[in-house]
């Protein structure tokens, strides 16, 4: 009988010990070493050993009868130490033994991220059997905290089964969003609701800078300063072939022990298996590979002729209640298709990715049921145009006549709830629009207040409607936003606020957008409106801004960025004419000039110059102009009663007030104001959004005017008497545009949408509402006067600035 | 493949005289009542035909009370209170009783009541669990002996993800933990291993109005709830309603581990009890010496619901 040694008694190696006897019991005499003193278990179901669902006696795939039976000589505990393959001896802990073939199923090792204090007790890897009982053992004391790093597969099961045991978990994800090497930014933010929902916190984009701790682990310490407390930090970062003893025996090593088709390495009587094998430049970490390769090895050990394929991978989260599934390439690319549904209720997301005529990937949060046969049509390649447009409801609606949603409605029973929030059914909702001629989603809302709250019910409301008004009802009336969704923008305003959402993710998922990230017209409209909306709790996403916004300059025609300070009311000194003189010369800027905003513009700048630009500038009391920005840009005045003869008021000084005020703020659209000092107007404050004209008796406020694309003259706000009330009226009004708003809607296209009485009447009229307006601005300035530039030269966003290869264009230029 | 054994945290003895539960049962609304559906006696014949016999209005009786309540109801002693069948559980030897009301949405989809008897010798837990303030209080519980246990259960609260009640309530998904006294080594656990409970199988209970209710089933060696438990998801629902259910976890006394990573086991709607329960969405009780179910003589098969849809369905066997 062959001797045959194998070395790693792990999963993919009991799947070759399993196939081989069971094919020829009598074909080898084996010897299995481990360094683990067990034999095998299924590695992975040790989550569920870790939160309590399932014992370790249940997941021991091989006990000592098996291996008793089939005369598997065991050395548990002992480390093989080398390999001689020229007199074909294996050396282990305890001494030599002779092979006639031998496996080395060495399987990987977890990767310890390289900061100090990687090395403290209480520290640990998510590996084996002996990880996993650490943990129970630290989850047994009251109110321990661990900390997991990495969210990926392993890190958040263990963080899961943590939380189950009772510990304070958090979860450090250096990316911006959890798994995303399996999932897109939709299903990331979904699980990651989920697990908060659990108790877990989870951080992203928190990068671990030290681990704390004198004689035992005490905390982490992250990159931004951040201090956490941890009686137990699990790192789940990634693994690494264990390839060592291949190295030293002089195998075919590249990142992981090379082996061809058959499991063969660079010696014809040694094998590999498992997660330290390489084949073709593809490495394993998943379970169904590797029970592929040890098929195919136990026929090649046989003389049987088999050949392993690389095939598609799909993932699964053993956490119960998290089910997620995803499969296949799922990247946005130009001739993809996106089918993507959003079940908001149920928490709810599956997105399909489609390349000529073929399902190439497929993503799915909340409901996984189908997944199989998602998996199926990928690896298959199967053509789906013939289903296309049922494919994401799943197999069972194949193969029928097309599922038609208005059959659906129509069969509705009257008494069918369809708006929750309200308590409407169906008859009352056709029965109004039926006896009170309503036409528009709107007055539907209005006299039956359907749809009026969360809006979940907008879509059935609309059928309803198309269904008892036929052609009459237009559902187009309501622009909506973009492609993403059928929703508006008031819709989308007014449903962040109904149903507090409180990021761009939540936001598509809760309002079922019809694509997985939404597009270059959505993402940076609901950046602003939750920018505005909840200024104390939303993190600006500055990916969602256009490229002016992301570098704080305009970008030109050449490439090149102009710069302009903020000159507060148009006053500058000699001192500022230096410093900037001083930068012109330094960077060699080739043109400076005035702009019609009272300031000055530097063109011309490289990109990669722009933080050593704004150093100088700041050192010399310059913050940004916001020149690029949906915001306020300038306050243009006149020298008013400081030195003219006609001047009525200080209208420089009230324009510097309220510049000093207001800058920093963003607005749907960009904001210009003005103030002159008397009826002359030399500082043209009637085109302005806002403008202001002093008069003898106090001051007239003007606004919704235009000189661009449209030119056209400004309303009469009002009439205030002092300096004091100007502020709040303008502020006011600001904020009233600011939260009612479209996003690029500038403010006189929003003042003939609202209404010039309701915005005098909100304004001018009801004091509270003023004060309140005024109060809310005044709250969302607190998080807004932050200088861009000064962050950016203290190394904020800094990979904006490298040189880069390819220029991206001005979606948003001026 | 063999997989090692590991009785131990399932009951040890199939020859346990009674076990924790001697009645299940369960009723259904038809028209404004609740009638008999299905149920399983053991030897209390009278308790039986006085049973089979009942009806109750909404707010009547022990399950017209969890359907008016709109939540599952424990009842410590008959004596004195709105329970119906008080002269013949008394004479069965029966003095508690929980009723669980399963909800499709707001509609009631059935009531299921569970029995106890009291004595100085069974221990066990049915619990169940509510949401106060954001942590999970403890309701109301049948411990049978299990006195310490109960003491420490009342003045324990669960945040979400913690411990089996609250990982059911932020799970949205029944679970089934094993080791409760041995392995499991945080709260209750010590009392746990002292009262000799070892499975423990956590159900979310979905009613009107969105409050979380966790009902929990904790088996104990000699008197157990069951002695195989099984937990199945249902998945999709087309357009016609046809659907199946995935075996996710379970444990039996004879068979060992239930689950297999590998290969899925499946159930079609309508096709034995399970199917039966995820075609109807009615929860069944079986009792059948001659045809037995899993080589059990008796089981109960749950479903439970999100939303309006069925969700899972549990099933324990004894």
């Amino acid at each position: 009988m062959q001797k045959l040694v194998v070395i790693g008694a792990g999963m993919a190696s009991g799947r070759v010990l399993e196939t081989l006897f069971e094919t020829d019991p009598s074909a080898y005499e084996v010897t299995l070493f481990n360094a683990e003193p067990r034999g095998n278990y299924n590695r992975i179901m040790l989550s569920p050993v870790l939160s309590g669902e399932k014992s370790f006696e249940e997941i021991v795939t091989h006990d000592d009868a098996w291996y008793a039976g089939n005369h598997v000589t065991c050395r548990f505990g002992e480390k093989v130490v080398s390999i001689d393959r020229e007199r074909k001896i294996v050396t282990g802990k305890n001494g030599e033994l002779a092979y006639d073939k031998l496996i080395i199923a060495t399987g990987s090792s977890p990767f310890i991220v390289p900061v100090e204090g990687r090395d403290l007790p209480g520290v640990i890897a998510y590996r084996d059997l002996d990880d996993t009982n650490t943990m129970i053992e630290v989850s047994g004391d009251r109110e321990a905290r661990a900390i997991v790093i990495g969210g990926g597969l392993l890190g958040l099961e263990a963080a899961a089964g943590l939380r189950l045991r009772g510990m304070e978990v958090t979860v450090l994800h250096l990316s911006g969003h959890l798994m995303e090497r399996q999932l897109d930014e939709a299903a990331g933010f979904l699980l990651r609701k989920d697990l908060e929902k659990r108790g877990i916190e989870v951080m992203t984009k928190a990068s671990t800078q030290k681990i704390l701790g004198t004689d035992k682990v005490e905390g982490v310490e992250l990159a931004d300063g951040t201090v956490l407390k941890a009686d137990l930090v699990v790192m789940a970062v990634g693994i690494r072939p264990s390839v060592e003893i291949a190295k030293q025996a002089g195998l075919a090593v590249n990142r992981a022990i090379a082996v061809n088709a058959q499991m063969q390495t660079s010696d014809p009587d040694i094998y590999a298996v498992g997660e330290c094998v390489e084949y073709n430049g593809t490495l394993f970490g998943l379970v169904a590979p590797l029970y592929e390769q040890a098929k195919v090895l136990a026929k090649s050990l046989l003389g049987e002729n088999d050949a392993f394929v690389v095939k598609e991978l799909s993932t699964k989260l053993k956490v119960t209640g998290c089910d997620l599934f995803s499969a296949g390439d799922f990247a946005e690319g130009e001739i993809r298709e996106d089918v993507v549904l959003r079940d908001p209720a149920l928490g709810i997301y599956k997105r399909l990715v489609i390349e000529n005529d073929r399902l190439i990937g497929a993503v799915m949060y909340g409901d996984t049921s189908d997944s199989n046969w998602f998996f199926d049509l990928i690896r298959d390649k199967t053509p789906i145009a013939e289903m296309r447009d049922t494919l994401i409801f799943g197999p069972a609606y194949q193969g029928g006549s097309p599922l038609d949603p208005m059959a659906a409605v129509a069969a509705l029973p009257d008494d069918a709830e369809i708006c929750g929030c309200n308590g409407v059914c169906k008859v009352k909702i056709t029965g109004a629009i039926t006896a009170k001629g309503l036409t528009s989603l709107d007055e539907v809302r209005a006299h039956t207040k359907a749809s009026s709250s969360c809006g979940t019910c907008t879509g059935l409301v609309e059928q309803l409607m198309s269904l008892t008004l036929g052609d009459a009802f237009d559902p187009n009336a309501v622009k909506p936003m973009c492609g993403c969704t059928a929703l508006s923008h008031d819709d989308v305003r007014r449903l962040i606020k109904a149903k507090e959402l409180k990021s761009i993710p939540e936001v598509q998922q809760e309002l079922q957008w019809s694509t997985p990230n939404g597009c270059a017209k959505c993402r940076p409209a609901l950046n602003y409106y939750l920018v505005a909306d909840w200024p104390d709790e939303y993190a600006d996403d500055y990916q969602s801004r256009f490229i002016n916004e992301r570098v704080h300059a305009n970008i030109q025609k050449d490439g090149t960025y102009s710069v302009v300070p903020r000159m507060w009311g148009g006053v500058t000194s000699s001192k500022e004419l230096r410093a900037i003189a001083d930068v012109v010369d330094k960077f060699e800027i080739p043109t400076v000039k005035v702009t019609g905003g009272q300031r000055i513009d530097m063109l011309g700048i490289r990109k990669e110059d722009l933080p050593a630009v704004w150093a100088d500038l700041g050192q010399a009391g310059f913050v940004s102009g916001q020149a690029y920005a949906k915001g306020l840009r300038t306050v243009k005045t006149c020298v008013g009663t400081d030195w003219c003869r006609f001047g009525t008021q200080d209208s420089t000084g009230l324009g510097i007030r309220i510049e000093k005020f207001m800058w920093g703020s963003w607005t749907p659209a960009k904001l210009k104001m003005a103030v002159s000092g008397c009826p002359r107007n030399c500082a043209e404050a009637t085109c302005k959004d806002i403008g202001i004209i002093c008069v003898d008796s106090g001051f007239d406020i003007h606004f919704a005017g235009a000189a661009g694309l449209d030119i056209k003259g400004t309303e009469i706000l009002g009439h205030v008497d002092t300096d004091d009330e100007v502020l709040e009226h303008v502020v006011a009004l600001a904020q009233m545009y600011r939260e009612q708003g479209h996003y690029l809607e500038r403010i006189y296209k929003w003042a003939k949408r609202i209404g010039l009485d309701e915005i005098r009447r909100q304004i001018m009229k009801d004091h509270a509402a003023r004060r309140a307006y005024y109060e809310r601005f005044v709250f969302s300035q607190k998080f807004a006067q932050i200088d861009p530039w000064s962050e950016r030269v203290s190394g904020k966003d800094k990979h904006e600035f490298q040189p880069m290869a390819e220029l991206e264009f001005a979606q948003a230029a001026e | 493949m063999s997989h090692a054994l590991f009785i131990n945290d399932v009951a040890s003895t199939e020859t346990a005289e009674r076990t924790f539960v001697e009645v299940a049962e369960v009723w259904v609304p038809e028209g404004d009542r609740l009638v008999w559906s299905s149920g399983n006696y053991g030897a209390l014949e009278a308790f039986q035909s006085a049973s089979e016999k009942q009806s109750f209005a909404k707010g009547e009786g022990l399950p017209g009370k969890a359907w008016s309540e709109t939540r599952p109801v424990v009842l410590k002693g008959f004596d004195g209170s709105y329970f119906l069948r008080t002269d013949a559980a008394r004479a069965a030897g029966l003095t508690s009783a929980v009723a669980v009301p399963i909800f499709a949405g707001a509609k009631l989809k059935a009531v299921l009541v569970v029995l106890c008897a009291d004595d100085e010798v069974r221990t066990g837990a049915i619990e169940v669990w509510s949401e106060e303030n954001g942590l999970l209080m403890l309701d109301d519980g049948y411990y049978g002996a299990a006195k310490q246990f109960e003491w420490v259960s009342k003045h324990t609260h669960f945040p979400r993800g913690q411990g089996l009640p609250g990982g059911v309530w932020a799970a949205s998904a029944p679970m089934l933990m094993r080791d409760l006294g041995a392995g499991y080594r945080f709260i209750r656990a010590e009392s746990a291993g002292q009262a000799g409970l070892t499975t423990g199988l956590g159900l979310p209970i979905a009613v009107p109005g969105g409050k979380t209710f966790v009902m929990t089933l904790l088996s104990a060696r000699g008197t157990p709830i069951a002695r195989r438990f099984e937990l199945w998801k249902a998945r999709g629902a087309g357009p016609d309603g046809a659907k199946d259910a995935l075996l996710t976890d379970g444990i039996c006394q004879r068979d060992g581990p239930l689950w297999d990573d590998e290969k899925e086991k499946t159930v079609d709607a309508w096709q034995g009890p399970i199917g039966q329960v995820l075609g109807s969405g009615i929860p069944l009780v079986k009792h059948d010496t001659a045809a037995p179910s899993a080589g059990y003589p008796a089981m109960v098969a749950l479903p439970l619901y999100r939303d309006t849809a069925v969700s899972h369905v549990v099933a324990w066997y004894y």
